[in-house]
Order: structure tokens, then C-alpha cells, then sequence
């Protein structure tokens, strides 16, 4: 990878710029550096809020800075500290777990469905995508897994169901065959290459940027997910990250709107600033880990290397 | 070559109509069939016979009386709203002993979380997973009981619950039963769910205002403040509370004041009744009336008493609270009183909350209804009998019961005074079993509820409210609640009713229009297209009979 | 010349199989009506012959429910039986689809009659499972049904006899074999055929509820079947107006999103300074991760009457408020915006993963021939970037009835005056479905109408796709 990064450096430093190339690059920071602040200026709001006295937010509304610098979002969001590591513990597992078997299977499946000699290879394109088009609906879906499979309450329900969706199929397949020309397989299977060698050996090295980019959206998937522990948790212990903070926040809404049916103790949370700092909770672990997904978005590789 | 396939083609159709002629020979209506055949009566099916037959059982059974047989242990899940207590695992346990004792049976509590809790309540009664479930007339109990999702009682309730019986009473039951079948056993606690008008007693008393108990008190104490103070917000009205077939936007719950049918006590479609003469329905949309308080609504709103974008704002929870608003006129019951006024001692800024009953302005007021809170029997539950058993036992037993309420005494909680007193709050720790902490409002026990020290203030307002009740036609019954519409032969038009309230009806409410009239006859005549007379006729024709049925004239 | 015959065949398989013939006949009328608890009133409905299209009225006028999704399989292996003989008998008049020989054709003839056969013997197995169910002779299958069956698997096996030649002329190959050459591609679909069948087409099964009106009673197998009673909302709603605003919208979102993410994509790739590359595009990123719920209070808190940021700038510098809440006008530019501001920076990482795929010596090479960036985004980036764009295109226009939800969910709400300009047919399906919380059919044929009218769309695109560039093809 490193000998790589060398080569793309190097590129300015042996062509002089053009006035041509000049002038493209200054359009291209203006644009870019205005398109990155629409997009975090909003992300400031909310972490400022996140700092900021609920009420505070509600009388003032939002600012760039926090006002009324204070943690009790944060704390009401920690108040048990076993509960929530245990939350991002699941977290990490089921999305560790289901990148990687979903990966896996994603790009196998990709791989079989760009093979010219498959001669069903479109038949399995069409099953897969029509998959995304056609769907019984969520109560059969529930069923399955959870009166059929008898998987209620297991981990298994939480990670299975998103292993694959047909979009990263297709997605896959497209990365496939814009990264392995044809003529490379081909002279493989000459040589008597079997398709798990070529898989493994030719596909898999120059497959890094779609690997990437379909590994990122599966685990971002898994990281963002709430519905499943909402569906087939029946213990705290099992719960995903998203859902231990969503269902906190549903829970004081909820209890508000149920106490017009039902005399009961209504929970007092700040709703506002703790909607703002979950998604400062949420959000933080996957912008410390992005810059390592992010090298295969940013920097070219050689194909060359291959065809040799 | 042509010419050779077109007969062939032909000769093949030919083949193909012999074959027709002798699979259609028989095709004929059944009943032209059954007349030639001379039949003039269908016996009635054998499986009912098969059923009078297992009621004749039951009968007999009932008539020996045999004890439940409670040799086997019956493992039952209880499936309740919310989210589960951190000592769930304790208080089950200490439970659990005590039924194993008494009942043989053990219960495992199943939440429901708050997270889209509407849809996994479905899902479970469809699953048919939990044995024991809480029911509500909010989580649609009418319907589901209608459409047989839950066990029936009535004969059970003999041979297995007496006591049950006997505790929750003849008048409760029925109100709780489809067709006489009594599906649900409701708590035994009355309370008054009625609605009315929070607004700030601070402000009123500083600025000398009236006490907002009709409408001209409550503009006269909103402008009074807007005077003194043109900063400060009126009212958050949103259409948060308005989401039925009732009201569009959250301000119309003001006319409560002059009509007692508005919102939650009140008929669907535009449509009303006196509580006088329930069976009495008259038209609200289509009169001089609606359009009268339209005007007043507008009025309102160009008052500028509530935002011009209310219709999108969703986020209202708090403003109170946060003295973003001097008054809130949708869905507060006693109960949101009392938390307010608890939230402003909180706050410690000298804020008072006071309210006002809708009913003490229209004189119409009751306690809830019996399926507020009460607990059924999944259909396909493991052992219905014993599942029976268990609820009579959780509720009527006090020891039992006390247990699922409060959790263990000495640990959790302790009496003192005859009031409940969480000792972990006390001692400032956290609370890993709060009052109710299964969310099992469904199991209050009106003659042993330990009250909590906020109870106090609320029974003030119940037994002022129940004075007021005894002097209405119908004393402290709440006659509408229990009325629930089989919209199966209508549901297209219903569901085009409720989108044209959404688009229509909730701006004109909300004071948005510039022309009232121009905008009432829109909104008049999209009803049309929509269909409200198919609803209203086929509503009204139930509800007459609903009326009937439980003697409301 | 044998292939006319075997179309004759066809023709008879299809004249069979259409509605004007019993397949099913009901007898013992008087005992079966009494078991199944039909009275007089309702006999007056029922027949006593049946053919597959009008079974299904069997099951609805009897209300025997339970009968249903049999009754459906069989109307939809009877519709795929006539469409594919139909195809077949067109293809074989006209001289379609001769590809190498006759192969095509004889791989549609193939299909024609495994179809028959199928349904035949489907209708048999019908006949035994109710009868099993009511517990007596309340159905027996007509002769033709005997006759199909015969007919269809003889015609079959001839045209296998047929293949079998043409292939050995052509070299060509049929499943056996090719499972023997590539059996290991076979093995690695397994999982994903596992996993498939799991989520996805075993529930789909539950498509039949957009026919039923479900009770508990019943379950979910044998409550009524309804006919297309659920569907009757789509007649009541404004369909005109749901359809195109969710179409406008989609092929905006698509169109200027997909544009826009490859500008993007473009620019950070070209951008040479490292720490700018990465940070710009992280920061494009974040949006994503800002909840609907979350962007819904900001947007409020911008374009309120009263206290909204954008009225306290214009109130400030003397202008008039602006009701943005009450004025249609200004959302669809509104939600178009919010949607391209949450999308673009996710979106664009598929575009900057595909330009990275390229192989810098072809820059390389262009740059020594004197190619300058524009021209090398032109000759270069973007012909490796169409098929990607193409296909997310295609990709896309499968859901073009299926809308983001909670984006005009959140920042519109129930907000009737906007209805007109932002209502589309997932917000209005959701505001159906809250008057009807019991109802899993409603739900159920909203989505069915919204599956069929995108998969036109897509067998259409994708069959004119094909047709110019098979490369492209998304099937």
C-alpha cells in the first residue's frame, strides 16, 4: 500500500502544473470546502446542543456554541454505565460478525453472478434483485424468524437478517467487473486455475476499494440498526447500541402520551439535549474508526501489478 | 406451410371444444343445482353440533365442579407494556414462588419497550407467543376481542375465578365483554381520566385574570398575558393529540367547554350525542354551529394565541414545563396536573399550575372506563384455566399482588402511614423497582392499592370530580369507551375521511384559511366525495345499538 | 415442421387451461354445503364447476379462507401456464427468438408445458387437500385436467428429445451439465440461497394477505379471502397526485443526486493536498449520521413564523415574515435539498471507490500525451464510472414507487396544508394504515401496488438496456 501512496505523491512533483490544472483545482476546493461546511454545520448544532441546559435549548433554540455548558445529557445517557458498554459490546458483535459473514458472502456472490460461463448467472441476478422489489411484509418476515426459526430472544435474529440485501449483490457485481478484466481470468483458467484460486488469488487483490465501500455500508448497517433489537430482544443484556438509546428516548415520549390514558409516574429526561448527544454517542466510535476504511476511498491502486 | 398450421390450429380447436363440451356440462349456479336436486333446507353444519356437544361438557363439568386439577406445573408468559424493571429477575422470582405455592404456575413477565410498541403488540397476540396480556382501549381491546384474539371468560370465570368474580363485579365484566362474552378482567381502581385546561396560576393571579373556565374566560386570560407580556407564548397546540376521527388540531379541544362530545367523550365523524340522550345523534360538521366556532378559531389565531406553523410542530412535551406556553388544553388529564405541579416545584421558580376540568364547565364527567386497564387471555394460550387462576391471584391476592405491584418489601419499598415510600429513592439510590415497576396498572386492586404520596393530591381531585359525576344521568359511567366500530364493510371511505381531516379539517381548525365559510364548504364537500355518509349512517346505526345494548337512552 | 405441430399441442395445453372450461367440479352439494356451513342464501354465488381463474370466488363466497392460498397458486401457476404458451405459440408462428437453431424456442416450449404439467397436477393435489380437510368428497377434478396432464408431460418430454439434437449441433448444454462444469460456483451460492429463502422469499408468501381481511379467529392462513377489498383505498385516494409526487421526486433524487455524487466524487479524488482529500470527504460523510428525527426539530427551528432563524434574519433586515409553513411552494426545493445533503456523501463513496479502480498508468499515459483534467475526467474517469452509474440507476428505478418516508414524514408531518406539493404514497399509506391498526392487508396491498408498478418499470428499462448494451443490464 505504501509503495502506492509514493507513486500517486508523486505525480505533481514530476508534471508542472498547468494554469488549466491550476484553475480546476482552486473550483475544486472552493466547491469542496463548501460542501463539507453545509454538511457539518448541522453535526456542530447538534454537538453543541448535546452540551447545552434542555430547557436552555427549549427557550433559545439552537447555537453554534454551547450555552449553559452542561454534561447532564451525557449523564443521563451514562447513568448506568454496565448498561450501555454492554450495549456497544453487542454492538461491535454483531457487526464484526455480520460484516465479515456478510462480506464474505456478498462478494462470492458477486463473483459467481460476473462469471461469463455461468450460464445462469442472470437467472441468480434476477432472484436476488427481485427480492428488493417483492416482500410479504413485515408480520410474515417476524414470523419467520421468530415463530418458525423459534429465534425470538436469540442473537442470531439481531444479525442474521441483514447478513446480505440484494443493492450490495449488485453493487459488488458491478466492482467486480470493472476491476477484473476478462482477459486476466481467462489466461488463469488456462493455466488451470480453479475459481476458488481465482477468487482468492486474481479477484480479491484488486478488489480492495469495492470491498471497502461494501464492507463500510454493511457495517454502517449494523452500527445504525435498531429495528431488530426491537423486534426479537427479549433481554436488555441482547440490545444494540441504537436501540438501548432510541428506546430511552420512546420511553419518556411514550410515557407522556400514555399518561393521558393511564395515571402513572411519567420518567423526567431532557429530551432534547439527550436526542442531540445520542447521536454524538452513536456517531463518535464510527468517525474514529473511518480514516482506516477511508485509505481505499482516497488513494489509487495498480492494476498493473496484476496484468504483469 | 401457412395454410397447413391454420388448419391444424383449427382441427386442435375443434378437439378442444369436444373437451370443453364435457368439462363444462355440469357448470351451473349451486342454488339452481340444489333446486333441481329439490333441496329445500341445509342442514345445519355438524360442527356446531360438535360444540354444543363440548358446552354441554362444560356444563356438566361445571355442575360437578371438579377442583382444577393443579398436578402439573404450567409455565405461563405475561406480556405488559413498557420496559422491564433492572430487578425484573428478583421480583419474578420472589412471585414465582408464591404462585408455585398457591397455583402451581409460574409467570415469566415479557416487555413490550416503548420502541413501536403498538406494532409488537400485534405481533405477539398474532404469534400467539404470551398467555397472559395487558389490554387497553387504547391498544384497540375492542377490536381485537371482536376479531377473537382473546380467550372468552364467562364460564371460566365460574368454575375457576369465583373469587375473580366476585372482586372485579358483574357491572365492570360486562363492560368488558363483545357480544356478551366478557374477554378481560379490568382493575378494580377507579380513576378519572377526564380532560381539561392546565394554565399557569401564578401568571393569572399577577396580572389579575380569570380563572380559565369557558372559552370567554380562557381568551380573556390568554390576551390578558400577551398584554402584560408580548414575549411570552400562549399555547403550544400541535395535532399531537388530534390524530382520530374526532378533531383536527389540537386548539378545538377548547370547545369542550361548550360542547361536551368534542374529544375523547364524543362520537367520530363529526358527528354528536348529548350524554343526556346518547342514542340521540345529531350533526356537528354540516351545522350553523361549526362554522361559528371555526370563525372563532380563526379569530384565535389571528390573536396570534398560537404559531402559524403549528401544523408541523411535533415537539410540544416540554414547553409547559419550560414556560414556553401558559396553558395547555389538549389531553391533560388529573394526572398531568399533578406532575406539573411537581415539574414547577422542581424548577423552583415560583410557578403554580392549576386546572380546570372541562366537566366542571359542561357537567359531563365519569371515571374511565372498565377497559382502560385490564388483562386478557391470548387465544391459544398453553392452559387458559390455569392462566385464569393465576390473574385471580395476582390481583386479589394481596400478597401476590403486593409483590407484582411494589416489588419486596424491605427491599424495594415500605409503608408508612399507610403510604407507599420507595426506600431506594429515599436513600438516594438508584431505583431498581419503582412503583408499578411491571407496568401492570392492569393488576391495581382498588380495596388494597398502597397510595403514593402524589396520590394524595389526586384522590382530592377524583372525589371533586365523583360529586359531580353522581349528579349526571348516567352517575360516574362512562358510556362511550366501551363502543367500538366494526368499520370492516367501510374501511376505504373511513380511511378517506380521515386523510380529508388531516388536509382539510385541521387547517380550518388550526386557523390557517383566509375565508372560513369558502374553507368550510371545501372541507364540507371533500367529505362528501370522501364518503362520510356511508360512515356516518353505518356508525350511527351502531352506535344506536351499542346504546341499546347497554341500556343508554 | 415439427415444431408447428408441437405449437398445435400448445395451443390445445392453452385452450384447456383458459376460464371457460372446469378444472374442478363440486359435488355432494347438500353434504358439503352443510359440513362447510354454507346456508341457502349464499349457494346462490357458488357453482358447481370450477376453473382456476374463478376458483378464488369459491373460497370467498364459502368463506372458506382456508382454501385460499392454495386457490391463489393455482390462479398464478394458471396465469404463468397461458402467458408462457401463449409466448411460445407467438414465438414459433412468427420465427422469434432463433437464436442458436431452435434452442430458444424449444427452452420457451419447455417452460410452456412444465407449466401445464405443474398445474395440472397442482389442481389434483388441491382436490385431495380440501377433501382431506372437509373430510369427505366435496371436489373432484374434471377430465380434462387428466388430459392435461398426460398431454403436457408427453409434449414435454418430446421437446426434450428435440433439445437434446439441437444441442449436440450447437454445443450448447443444459443444467445437469452445467452444474457438473461449474459446480463450485453452485457451492458458493449455497449460502446465499440459504439466506434468501429465509428472509426474503419464503415471507413473501404473505403477499396472499393483501386478499384477506385477517381476524384472529381464523389466523393468518384461513381468515376470509376478501378479493381486492384492500385495495379499494387506492380508488379513494388522490392516486393521480401520490403517483406522480412520488415518481417527481424519486427520479429527482436519483437524477441530481447520482449527478451530484459523481461531481463530488470527482473533485476529491482530482484534489491533491492529502489532508484536505480526507478531511472534505469525511466531513460530506457525517450528514448520514444525523437522524430525521433530529433534522426535523432544526429544520422547524430554521423556517418558523414566529422565532425561525431565516424570519429573524429577514425581520432584521427589515424585510416581511415568510410563512414557509403554510405555502406548499417551498418544500419540494426544501426536501429536495435535505435529501442531496444526507445522500451525497454516502452516495459518493461507491463513485470514489470505482475511480480508484482505475489503473493510474492510463493517466499516466494521457498526461504525457498532453491530456488536461477536464479532458481526463471526460476520456477517462467518466467511461469507467458509467457502468457503475447505470446500474445504481437501473437499481433505483425498481423502487421509484417506494418513497424515503421518514425524510417527508419527519420534516412535513401531519401538516395538511403541504399535503398537496409533499404528500407521496408512503406518508399517505402510513395515515391510512393508523385508521386501521389491525388491518395487515391494507399495509400489505399498498405494497403489492407499489412492487407491481416498479417492477414493470424495471422488466421494461432493463429489457431496452439490455437490448442495446447487454453490460449493462441489471438482470
Amino acid at each position: 500500500m505504501a509503495k502506492d501512496l509514493d507513486y500517486e505523491q508523486s505525480v505533481p512533483k514530476t508534471i508542472k502544473k498547468s494554469t488549466g490544472t491550476k484553475v480546476f483545482e482552486t473550483v475544486a476546493y472552493i466547491l469542496l470546502s463548501l460542501g463539507a461546511i453545509i454538511c457539518v454545520l448541522p453535526f456542530i448544532i447538534i454537538v453543541s446542543g448535546s452540551f447545552t441546559d434542555n430547557s436552555t435549548i427549549l427557550t433559545q433554540g439552537y447555537s453554534l456554541l454551547p450555552r449553559d455548558f452542561t454534561f447532564s445529557a451525557y449523564q443521563t445517557i451514562f447513568k448506568s454505565p454496565k448498561d450501555i458498554l454492554q450495549a456497544y459490546k453487542m454492538t461491535l458483535y454483531y457487526t464484526v460478525v455480520g460484516t465479515g459473514l456478510g462480506l464474505m458472502m456478498i462478494t462470492l456472490t458477486g463473483y459467481v453472478i460476473s462469471r461469463k460461463e455461468f450460464k445462469y448467472r442472470n437467472t441468480v441476478s434476477f432472484l436476488i434483485y427481485f427480492t428488493s422489489i417483492f416482500g410479504g411484509g413485515m408480520i410474515p418476515w417476524y414470523l419467520m424468524y421468530a415463530n418458525v426459526l423459534g429465534l425470538k430472544g436469540s442473537t442470531l435474529a439481531i444479525w442474521f437478517p441483514a447478513l446480505m440485501s440484494p443493492f450490495l449483490v449488485i453493487l459488488m457485481r458491478t466492482f467486480i467487473v470493472g476491476a477484473v478484466p476478462d482477459a486476466i481470468t481467462e489466461s488463469a483458467k488456462i493455466d488451470g486455475a480453479g475459481h476458488f484460486t481465482i477468487f482468492f488469488r486474481i479477484v480479491l487483490p484488486v478488489l480492495k476499494p469495492g470491498l471497502a465501500t461494501v464492507g463500510l455500508f454493511l457495517a454502517l448497517g449494523y452500527w445504525n440498526d435498531w429495528y431488530r433489537s426491537s423486534m426479537f430482544s427479549t433481554n436488555s443484556s441482547t440490545w444494540q447500541l441504537q436501540f438501548y438509546l432510541y428506546d430511552l428516548l420512546n420511553a419518556t415520549t411514550a410515557m407522556k402520551q400514555m399518561a393521558s390514558n393511564v395515571s402513572m409516574k411519567t420518567a423526567d429526561l431532557p429530551t432534547e439535549s439527550v436526542k442531540l448527544a445520542m447521536a454524538v454517542v452513536a456517531t463518535g466510535p464510527v468517525l474514529l474508526f473511518y480514516p482506516f476504511v477511508q485509505r481505499f476511498f482516497v488513494s489509487g491502486i495498480t492494476v498493473g501489478a496484476v496484468k504483469g | 406451410m401457412k395454410k397447413k398450421l391454420l388448419s391444424m390450429l383449427l382441427s386442435m380447436t375443434m378437439v378442444a371444444g369436444v373437451v370443453t363440451g364435457c368439462g363444462s356440462a355440469g357448470t351451473q349456479s349451486a342454488a339452481d343445482q340444489l333446486e333441481a336436486e329439490g333441496v329445500t333446507e341445509i342442514p345445519a353444519a355438524e360442527e356446531t353440533k360438535e360444540e354444543a356437544a363440548t358446552d354441554a361438557a362444560t356444563e356438566a363439568e361445571a355442575q360437578d365442579a371438579p377442583a382444577l386439577d393443579l398436578s402439573n406445573q404450567v409455565d405461563l408468559v405475561f406480556y405488559v407494556m413498557g420496559d422491564a424493571p433492572q430487578d425484573e429477575e428478583l421480583v419474578e422470582n420472589a412471585l414465582n414462588e408464591k404462585l408455585l405455592e398457591k397455583c402451581n404456575a409460574t409467570v415469566d413477565m415479557q416487555f413490550s419497550t416503548w420502541t413501536d410498541f403498538q406494532q409488537k403488540y400485534a405481533n405477539e397476540i398474532t404469534a400467539q407467543s404470551a398467555d397472559l396480556i395487558y389490554i387497553a382501549n387504547w391498544l384497540n381491546f375492542g377490536q381485537l376481542a371482536s376479531s377473537g384474539a382473546f380467550e372468552e371468560l364467562n364460564d371460566m370465570l365460574d368454575t375457576v375465578a369465583p373469587e375473580l368474580k366476585e372482586t372485579v363485579g358483574e357491572g365492570n365484566l360486562n363492560m368488558c365483554s363483545v357480544d356478551g362474552k366478557i374477554y378481560a378482567i379490568p382493575n378494580t381502581w377507579p380513576e378519572y381520566v377526564c380532560n381539561g385546561v392546565k394554565y399557569r396560576e401564578d401568571l393569572r393571579a399577577k396580572y389579575d385574570l380569570p380563572v380559565p373556565d369557558s372559552l370567554e374566560n380562557l381568551e380573556a386570560y390568554l390576551l390578558g398575558i400577551k398584554e402584560n407580556d408580548p414575549s411570552q407564548g400562549l399555547l403550544t397546540v400541535t395535532t399531537e393529540e388530534s390524530q382520530g376521527l374526532k378533531t383536527g388540531f389540537d386548539a378545538a379541544w377548547v370547545l369542550n367547554y361548550k360542547y361536551p362530545w368534542v374529544s375523547n367523550n364524543g362520537l367520530d365523524y363529526g358527528l354528536a350525542a348529548n350524554y343526556d340522550t346518547p342514542s340521540d345523534v345529531y350533526d356537528y360538521w354540516y351545522s350553523d354551529d361549526f362554522v361559528d366556532d371555526m370563525k372563532m378559531l380563526k379569530r384565535w389565531a389571528d390573536e396570534g394565541l398560537w404559531s402559524k406553523s403549528a401544523l408541523s410542530d411535533t415537539n410540544n412535551s416540554d414547553a409547559y414545563k419550560n414556560g414556553l406556553c401558559v396553558a395547555e388544553v389538549a389531553g391533560q388529564n388529573p394526572n398531568k396536573q399533578i406532575t406539573a405541579i411537581a415539574d414547577f416545584e422542581n424548577a423552583g421558580e415560583g410557578w403554580e399550575s392549576g386546572y380546570v376540568a372541562y366537566g366542571e364547565t359542561n357537567g359531563v364527567i365519569y371515571p374511565g372506563h372498565a377497559t382502560q386497564n385490564g388483562t386478557a387471555i391470548v387465544r391459544g394460550c398453553k392452559d387458559p384455566e390455569r392462566a385464569l387462576l393465576v390473574l385471580q391471584t395476582m390481583l386479589c391476592d394481596e400478597e401476590v399482588n403486593s409483590i407484582v405491584q411494589y416489588g419486596i418489601k424491605g427491599t424495594h419499598y415500605d409503608v408508612e402511614d399507610g403510604i407507599y415510600k420507595n426506600l431506594q429513592e429515599a436513600a438516594g439510590e438508584t431505583v431498581t423497582f419503582a412503583y408499578e415497576g411491571f407496568n401492570t396498572w392492569n393488576l391495581r386492586n382498588g380495596d388494597t392499592k398502597l397510595p403514593q404520596i402524589t396520590d394524595v393530591k389526586l384522590q382530592e381531585m377524583f372525589d371533586k370530580y365523583a360529586a359531580l359525576g353522581e349528579k349526571t344521568k348516567f352517575p360516574n359511567v362512562n358510556i362511550y369507551d366501551g363502543f367500538s366500530e366494526n368499520y370492516d364493510a367501510y374501511s376505504a371511505e373511513r380511511s378517506a375521511v380521515s386523510n380529508v381531516m388531516r388536509q382539510y379539517l385541521a387547517p380550518l381548525q388550526a386557523g390557517l384559511v383566509d375565508d372560513v365559510d369558502a374553507a368550510v364548504e371545501e372541507f364540507r364537500s371533500k367529505m362528501k366525495e370522501a364518503g362520510i355518509d356511508v360512515c356516518r349512517e353505518e356508525y350511527t346505526k351502531q352506535w344506536v345499538a351499542y346504546c341499546e345494548a347497554y341500556n343508554y337512552k | 415442421m415439427k415444431n408447428k405441430w408441437i405449437s398445435g399441442v400448445s395451443a390445445l395445453c392453452l385452450i384447456m387451461t383458459l376460464p371457460f372450461i372446469n378444472w374442478i367440479k363440486v359435488v355432494n352439494l347438500v353434504a358439503l354445503f352443510s359440513k362447510i356451513g354454507v346456508t341457502k342464501e349464499m349457494a346462490g354465488d357458488l357453482l358447481t364447476g370450477y376453473n382456476l381463474f374463478n376458483l378464488l370466488s369459491f373460497v370467498q363466497y364459502s368463506r372458506q379462507g382456508v382454501l385460499g392460498l392454495f386457490a391463489m397458486v393455482l390462479l398464478i401457476l394458471a396465469v404463468a401456464a397461458v402467458y408462457f404458451n401463449i409466448a411460445f405459440i407467438i414465438r414459433n408462428v412468427f420465427g422469434l427468438g432463433k437464436g442458436k437453431g431452435s434452442l430458444h424456442l424449444l427452452a420457451a416450449g419447455k417452460l410452456a408445458f412444465l407449466f401445464e404439467f405443474v398445474t395440472a397436477l397442482a389442481t389434483i393435489i388441491f382436490v385431495i387437500f380440501s377433501n382431506a380437510r372437509f373430510g369427505m368428497t366435496g371436489f373432484l377434478p374434471s377430465a380434462v385436467v387428466y388430459i392435461e396432464l398426460i398431454v403436457s408431460a408427453a409434449a414435454y418430454i418430446y421437446i426434450k428429445v428435440l433439445e437434446k439434437k439441437e444441442r449436440e449441433i450447437y454445443r450448447e448444454h443444459g443444467l445437469w451439465v452445467e452444474f457438473k462444469r461449474n459446480w463450485v460456483l453452485f457451492v458458493m451460492l449455497v449460502p446465499t440461497f440459504i439466506y434468501f429463502m429465509i428472509n426474503n422469499y419464503l415471507p413473501m408468501l404473505g403477499v396472499y394477505f393483501a386478499f384477506t381481511s385477517f381476524n384472529f379467529r381464523d389466523g393468518l392462513w384461513s381468515s376470509p379471502f376478501t378479493g381486492f377489498k384492500n385495495f379499494e383505498f387506492l380508488v379513494k385516494a388522490d392516486l393521480f397526485r401520490l403517483t406522480k409526487n412520488t415518481v417527481l421526486y424519486n427520479l429527482v433524487f436519483i437524477g441530481i443526486g447520482n449527478i451530484l455524487q459523481i461531481i463530488f466524487a470527482i473533485l476529491v479524488s482530482r484534489v491533491t493536498v492529502k489532508w484536505f482529500k480526507k478531511t472534505s470527504q469525511t466531513l460530506m460523510f457525517m450528514p448520514y449520521f444525523v437522524s430525521f428525527v433530529i433534522l426535523k426539530v432544526i429544520v422547524y427551528n430554521v423556517f418558523e413564523y414566529q422565532y425561525g432563524l431565516i424570519n429573524n434574519i429577514i425581520t432584521g433586515m427589515g424585510g416581511e415574515r415568510i410563512d414557509f409553513y403554510n405555502n406548499p411552494a417551498y418544500w419540494p426545493l426544501f426536501i429536495t435539498f435535505f435529501y442531496l445533503w444526507k445522500n451525497i456523501g454516502y452516495g459518493m463513496v461507491v463513485y470514489l471507490a470505482t475511480i480508484m479502480g482505475i489503473d493510474n498508468e492510463i493517466y499516466e499515459a494521457a498526461k504525457v500525451d498532453g491530456a488536461g483534467d477536464l479532458q481526463q475526467i471526460w476520456y477517462i474517469t467518466l467511461p469507467h464510472i458509467k457502468p457503475t452509474f447505470i446500474i445504481l440507476l437501473l437499481y433505483a428505478l425498481g423502487g421509484i414507487m417506494k418513497g424515503q418516508f421518514e425524510l417527508f414524514y419527519q420534516l412535513i408531518g401531519n401538516n395538511g396544508v403541504l399535503f398537496n406539493a409533499t404528500d407521496i404514497f408512503d406518508t399517505y399509506v402510513y395515515r391510512i394504515t393508523m385508521t386501521q391498526p389491525l388491518s395487515i392487508g391494507l399495509g400489505t396491498a399498498a405494497g403489492l401496488y407499489q412492487s407491481l408498478f416498479g417492477f414493470l418499470i424495471i422488466v421494461l428499462v432493463n429489457y431496452v438496456v439490455k437490448k442495446k448494451n447487454p453490460e449493462y443490464a441489471l438482470f
